[in-house]
C-alpha cells in the first residue's frame, strides 16, 4: 500500500480513543467458537500456520570450529608466506601477529577467490623470495635467519603515498602488496579484536575492523 | 484497470530529482518518480558487524567493484554492481565510474561539503581565456542557492571574498584555531592566501538526503508517486510533435517490460546514466555535442608532515588537531602567469597519525615509527579542477549490454598537461608551506586516482545558449525536445574545483520552477 493511501485509511478509520475504552466495563469474554476438526485434504488444512514466537537461536562462526585448510599455494610457497608473516608482522606489546591471527591462511583462500593478475603477483613474488634465499645463502627462505631475511626483504620495501600505489618492480610491488594484506588480515582477525577490546581499545587505528555492514538490498532472486 | 496519468515523469530519485519533485508537487502538478533501484531500510539492511565476521575479513570480494575505490566489504553493497551494469573503457584511460541506485541515490552517501559556484567558474572563459562561459552568472543561481541553503541547513564562515561566494549558513561556532593550523594559516596569508572553514550541509538527523529533505514534502502533497526497482530503458517520443510523451521502463526483478505516459520529461539519474539513456533514446542531440564535455575533479595529491615537538606523545594541549580550508587562490587575477590554467583548493587535516606505508620498514621497526609519528602529522589533500574537453566523452558501446538488455556507456576521458601542471603545483605549493613550518615531510605526490573518482562528473549534456554548441538551454530545458528536462550535473559547462552538489541542487530547483510555469500557462 503506498505510505499516503495507507495514512488516508488510517484517518478513514473510526478509532475508539484509548481512554474511552479504559473508562468501560470489560465485557465478558466469549466462548472460543467451537470448529470442527479439519478433515485430511480439506482446505482447511491447506491454510498455512503463521509461526510466532519463533525463537533466535545462537549460531558460531566458522573459524571458532574449524581450521582453515591451505591448497592455493604449494607447501613451498606457502612456508614463504608464514615466513613473511612471521617477520613482517611479528606479535608486538599485546597484540597478535601474523601467525598468531591466521592471517597466512586467510590469504591463501583470500588469493585463491581473486583475479589472475593478484595471484601470479603472489605466486612469482613467493617463488623470487625463494629463489633469491637459494642464491644468497643456499637454503629455502623460511630456513633464513632474521638477518639473512633482512638482507633480502630490505631492498624490497619501498616508501609509497598511498597503499594502492604499487612500485612498477614486480617483487617490490608483491612486498608492498603482501605487507599490506598480511596487516589488514591480521588486524582485521577475530584474534585481534579480542586483544583490542582486552586492552580497552574498541577500533584498531588506520583499519576498520568494525563498522557499520550493509546487507544486500532487495537482491535479484537467481532462482 | 485505468491507467494514471501525470504531468511529469523524473528518472531519479537523488538531489536532483528529489528537488524536481519536491518543487514540482507543491506547485499542484503530479508527479511520477521511476527509480532504478530499490529502497534501502535502515534498520533492516545495516547491522554493525566487525570485519572477522564478514566472509571476506573486511577485504572484500575479489575483483568485485574493481573501479571503486571507496568501497569496503562493509558497504559493497551499497554500491552498483559493475558486473550487472557493466562500462568500458580504453585500457589505457581507466575511468571510476561510481553509482548507487538505491532510492535517494548518492544523497544517502555524499561528503556533504556544500559549496557555490563563483563567476570564475560561471564566466570561466573570461578567466581563463579559453573555453567557454555558462549561459547563466552566479545572480541568476545566487537566489536558489539561499533556499538551498536554508533545506540543507549548511554550515559555515562568511568570508567576503569573490572565489568564495558566501551562502546563507547556520550560525556556527568554531573552537579556536590550534598552533599547527594557526601556523599554515600565517604562511599562506603571507603569500596572499585566504584561509577559511569547511562548509557542509547539515541536514537533519544526521542525513542530508533527498529522502529525509525533498522526498517526505513532495509524497505529503498527495501529487507524487514513487515506483522503485523501475530501469527506464528509453525515453518515447510522441512521432507527430517529437515531444517526449513518457519512458520505457523495465522491471529489475521480473524483467517485465513497461511504458508510462507523461506530458513532460524530467531526467536526474546522474550525469553519466541520464547522458546513456538519452543516446539510448537517440533524442534531443542535434547539436552532436551530447556525451562530450566529460569532467570532474582531481583527488589524490597530497603532502604529509610531522611536527617533530608531537612525537612520541609529547605534543602541548594546542598545538595539534583541527582542520582548515583553503579555497581556489590560483589564477585569480588576469595578470598571474603559470603554466595552466584553473585552480585547487586545499583541506588542511592536524593531528593525524602516519601510514604505514609512508615508511620503508617492517615488524617491531615499522611499529615503533608508527607509535612515534602518532598524532603528530599534518597533511595537505585538494580538489583540482579538470579542464572541460571535448576530446573528454561517453557514447553507447552497443556490442556490451547490461543485465537488462541496455547497451552501455563507453567512457573515454584523459588528463592533459594542464592537469598535470596544477598538481605538480599543488603538491609543490604544500611541501614548500610545511617545509616553512619546520616540519619533516613524510609523504609527497601529486598523483591523482582515474577521472571519475571523485564522484562529481559532469558535463555530458551541457547548457548553453546556441542550439549548435550544447544540449540544454540555460534553464536546463533540451533546445531540442521542448518538454525535457536534465536536472542533475550533466548540464554543467565548467566543473570548478567545488563539490557540486549545491550547484545541482539550486539548478533543479530553477529549472523545475520554470518547468511549472511554462505548464501553467500551458507553454509546454
Amino acid at each position: 500500500m503506498k505510505r499516503r493511501n495507507f495514512v488516508r485509511g488510517l484517518l478513514a478509520t473510526p478509532v475508539a480513543p484509548a481512554v474511552v475504552l479504559g473508562g468501560q466495563t470489560a465485557p465478558p469474554p466469549t466462548a472460543p467458537q467451537q470448529q470442527p476438526p479439519p478433515q485430511p485434504n480439506t482446505p482447511a488444512r491447506q491454510v498455512p500456520r503463521q509461526p510466532q514466537n519463533v525463537p533466535h537461536l545462537e549460531v558460531t562462526g566458522v573459524d571458532l570450529v574449524g581450521e582453515p585448510a591451505p591448497k592455493f599455494f604449494t607447501a613451498l610457497q606457502f612456508s614463504t608466506l608464514r615466513k613473511l608473516g612471521g617477520i613482517l608482522v611479528p606479535p608486538l606489546k599485546n597484540n597478535p601477529g601474523a601467525i598468531e591471527a591466521g592471517a597466512p591462511e586467510f590469504l591463501d583462500f583470500l588469493i585463491s577467490a581473486s583475479p589472475a593478475d593478484r595471484q601470479l603477483l603472489y605466486l612469482s613474488g613467493l617463488d623470487q623470495l625463494q629463489e633469491r634465499s637459494k642464491d644468497k645463502f643456499q637454503k629455502s627462505f623460511c630456513d633464513l635467519d632474521s638477518q639473512q631475511a633482512d638482507a633480502i626483504l630490505r631492498p624490497l620495501l619501498v616508501a609509497r603515498p598511498w597503499p594502492q600505489d604499487l612500485p612498477s618492480d614486480p617483487v617490490q610491488s608483491f612486498m608492498a602488496q603482501v605487507h599490506e594484506d598480511l596487516r589488514t588480515a591480521t588486524m582485521n582477525s577475530r584474534e585481534w579484536t579480542l586483544a583490542s577490546e582486552k586492552s580497552g581499545h574498541h577500533f584498531s587505528r588506520g583499519f576498520r575492523t568494525t563498522g557499520y555492514y550493509w546487507a544486500p538490498i532487495d537482491p535479484i532472486s537467481e532462482g | 484497470m485505468p491507467i494514471k496519468k501525470y504531468d511529469v515523469l523524473i528518472v531519479g530519485s537523488g538531489h536532483s530529482g528529489g528537488m524536481a519533485a519536491n518543487i514540482l508537487t507543491q506547485k499542484g502538478i503530479s508527479c511520477l518518480m521511476l527509480n532504478a533501484g530499490p529502497e534501502a531500510d535502515y534498520e533492516k539492511d545495516r547491522t554493525i558487524k566487525h570485519a572477522y565476521e564478514l566472509p571476506y575479513r573486511g577485504f572484500n570480494k575479489p575483483g568485485r567493484l574493481p573501479h571503486v575505490f571507496q568501497a569496503n566489504e562493509f558497504n559493497a553493497n551499497q554500491w552498483v554492481d559493475e558486473k550487472e551494469v557493466p562500462y568500458t573503457a580504453p585500457p589505457d584511460a581507466p575511468y571510476n565510474w561510481v553509482r548507487v541506485r538505491l532510492l535517494g541515490g548518492r544523497s544517502l552517501f555524499w561528503a556533504r561539503q556544500s559549496f557555490r559556484l563563483s563567476d570564475y567558474e560561471f564566466k570561466a572563459a573570461e578567466i581563463d581565456g579559453t573555453g567557454d562561459s555558462w549561459p547563466i552568472s552566479l545572480e541568476d543561481l545566487a537566489p536558489f542557492y539561499s533556499r538551498v541553503e536554508k533545506i540543507f541547513r549548511v554550515s559555515g564562515r562568511k568570508e567576503g571574498w569573490p572565489q568564495f561566494p558566501d551562502g546563507d549558513f547556520v550560525e556556527t561556532t568554531y573552537p579556536p584555531d590550534t598552533e599547527t593550523i594557526k601556523r599554515v594559516t600565517e604562511i599562506a596569508n603571507k603569500r596572499g592566501v585566504g584561509v577559511s572553514k569547511w562548509r557542509a550541509a547539515l541536514g537533519k538527523d544526521g542525513l542530508a538526503s533527498s529522502i529525509n529533505l525533498l522526498l517526505p514534502d513532495a509524497l505529503s502533497t498527495g501529487k507524487l508517486d514513487i515506483v522503485q526497482n523501475a530501469i527506464v530503458r528509453e525515453i518515447s517520443v510522441d512521432k507527430n510533435t517529437g515531444l517526449a510523451n513518457g519512458a520505457h521502463f523495465v522491471d529489475r526483478h521480473s524483467g517485465r517490460e513497461m511504458h508510462v505516459k507523461a506530458r513532460a520529461v524530467v531526467l536526474a539519474a546522474g550525469c553519466l546514466e541520464s547522458t546513456r539513456l538519452l543516446l539510448n533514446s537517440k533524442i534531443a542531440n542535434s547539436s552532436g555535442v551530447m556525451g562530450h564535455y566529460l569532467v570532474d575533479q582531481m583527488y589524490g595529491v597530497s603532502v604529509v608532515a610531522s611536527v617533530p615537538e608531537a612525537r612520541d606523545g609529547k605534543a602541548a594541549p594546542g598545538l595539534m588537531g583541527g582542520n582548515a580550508f583553503i579555497p581556489r587562490f590560483r589564477n585569480l587575477k588576469k595578470t598571474e602567469k603559470r603554466n595552466f590554467i584553473k585552480g585547487y583548493c586545499v583541506s588542511i587535516n592536524s593531528g593525524g597519525s602516519a601510514s604505514p606505508n609512508f615508511f620503508p620498514l617492517y615488524g617491531a621497526e615499522l611499529q615503533a615509527k608508527l607509535d612515534s609519528y602518532a598524532n603528530s602529522c599534518v597533511s595537505g589533500g585538494i580538489f583540482g579542477e579538470r579542464v572541460a574537453r571535448y576530446e573528454n566523452h561517453v557514447r553507447i558501446n552497443d556490442k556490451v549490454t547490461d543485465r537488462w538488455g541496455i547497451p552501455v556507456l563507453h567512457i573515454e576521458a584523459r588528463d592533459s598537461e594542464n592537469e598535470r601542471n596544477l598538481t605538480k603545483d599543488a603538491a609543490d605549493t604544500l611541501e614548500e608551506w610545511f617545509h616553512e613550518a619546520g616540519w619533516e615531510i613524510i609523504c609527497k605526490t601529486d598523483r591523482v586516482n582515474p577521472p571519475g573518482y571523485s564522484i562529481h562528473e559532469v558535463g555530458t549534456c551541457r547548457m548553453g545558449n546556441d542550439p549548435k554548441k550544447s544540449v540544454l538551454n540555460k534553464w536546463s530545458q533540451s533546445h531540442d525536445v521542448k518538454n525535457l528536462f536534465v536536472v542533475d550535473g550533466a548540464s554543467f559547462v565548467t566543473a570548478g574545483w567545488q563539490n557540486p552538489t549545491m550547484t545541482i541542487l539550486a539548478l533543479s530547483m530553477r529549472a523545475s520552477e520554470y518547468l511549472a510555469e511554462q505548464m501553467r500557462t500551458n507553454s509546454i
